[in-house]
């Protein structure tokens, strides 16, 4: 749905880098190569990030929508 | 014993205890993981939400963000001086978030306003939620200290563990240097100089005797063993304290509980616990 807050398995915070890391991956960057950068070590954090999918992104639209028709009808 | 900081950062401690034994340095991560306070927003108050994410899930995210603590301002709930459970300035800090959205936004943990400036998440950008037009977002949430015992948001640490002191032999008069082991080892911890197999990086031995299996020779030319009054210790913390005054405050917490162990053995009555 949208990022977990912390690594399952460690706790580690790491939903402060997701947005960092899909933009630098989808512009075209190595995602192991960012993941050190961002200066997630452990795999567990690792596949965190990595197997994310932003569904948030998807289900949003149907808001976005609904709240136009709101709009157009006045309420 | 002697402790010797291997490596320092904002979140990161890494050290060589020497001379201590298994069970004083188990006892010490077994504090640090339960028994060390650290702040999480406990109770949540939700006015308003049409967000996607239901309340629930909503307060349960704002339970993990780890937030900066200040240990020597405040107080446990159970042991502050307003002996209420709805706390008082000493024992409960609040905060407030009103966003209401005129375009699709996500919500991050900056917007999050405190009544105390130090005390705040530890990042201002994890997101928290994600609002579509003329969606609103209004609650209070309620800080307090806690321990890892009850809550594992109220755990200071991400990483806390401890490993023996490798110790690995290579025996000149049988190695001839075919290079086995420094293919096999997961960590790198030999290297080819000269002829001969030399331990290039003993700290990062994980023990796995992965290079004894893996020596031709017989018997083998290495010998992996560990000191066991030697430890590594990893520390990691969450950001919500520094990784130094988790360590301290375990101390003084390991120190309290054998003094008050000495004490019932004494027969004497501890009234405060
Ligand atoms: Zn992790
Ligand atoms: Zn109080």
């Amino acid at each position: 749905m949208i990022i977990p807050i912390r690594c399952f398995t460690c706790g580690k915070l790491i939903a402060d880098k997701w947005e960092d890391f899909a933009r630098r991956v989808k512009a075209g960057e190595e995602a192991g190569k960012v993941l050190d950068s961002l200066g997630v070590k452990r795999y567990c954090c690792r596949r965190m990030l990595l197997s994310h999918i932003e569904i948030a992104d998807e289900i949003i639209k149907f808001y976005e929508v609904a709240g136009k028709g709101k709009q157009l009808r006045g309420q | 014993m002697n402790v010797e900081i291997l490596e320092k950062t904002d979140t990161n401690l890494r050290f060589v205890i020497r001379d201590a034994d298994a069970p004083f340095v188990n006892a010490l991560r077994r504090i640090i993981i339960s028994e060390v306070p650290c702040m999480a927003i406990d109770e949540v108050v939700i006015l308003e939400n049409s967000s996607m994410i239901q309340d629930e899930v909503l307060a349960h995210r704002l339970g993990l963000v780890p937030i900066k603590t200040d240990l020597n301002a405040y107080n446990l709930r159970e042991e502050c001086v307003c002996k209420s459970k709805f706390g008082c300035n000493l024992c409960r800090v609040a905060l407030t978030l009103d966003v209401e959205a005129t375009d699709t936004t996500t919500v991050y943990s900056g917007s999050l306003v405190s009544e105390n400036a130090a005390i705040v998440p530890v990042s201002a950008n994890i997101p928290l939620v994600k609002l579509a037009p003329g969606q609103k977002l209004k609650l209070e949430a309620d800080v307090r200290l806690g321990r890892g015992k009850e809550h594992a948001k109220w755990q200071p640490v991400a990483v806390c563990a401890y490993k023996n002191m490798p110790q690995i032999k290579i025996n000149p008069k049988l190695c001839d240097a075919c290079g086995e082991c420094v293919k096999v080892c997961p960590k790198a911890v030999f290297a080819v100089a000269e002829g001969k197999v030399e331990v290039r990086n003993l700290l990062a031995c994980t023990l796995c005797l992965d290079c004894v299996d893996a020596c031709p020779k017989n018997p083998k030319a290495v010998e992996v063993t560990w000191d066991k009054n030697t430890f590594i210790f990893n520390l990691e913390s969450t950001g919500a304290l520094p990784p130094e005054r988790i360590l301290q405050e375990a101390v003084k917490i390991l120190d309290k509980k054998t003094a008050d162990f000495l004490k019932e053995l004494a027969g004497e009555k501890d009234e405060t616990s």
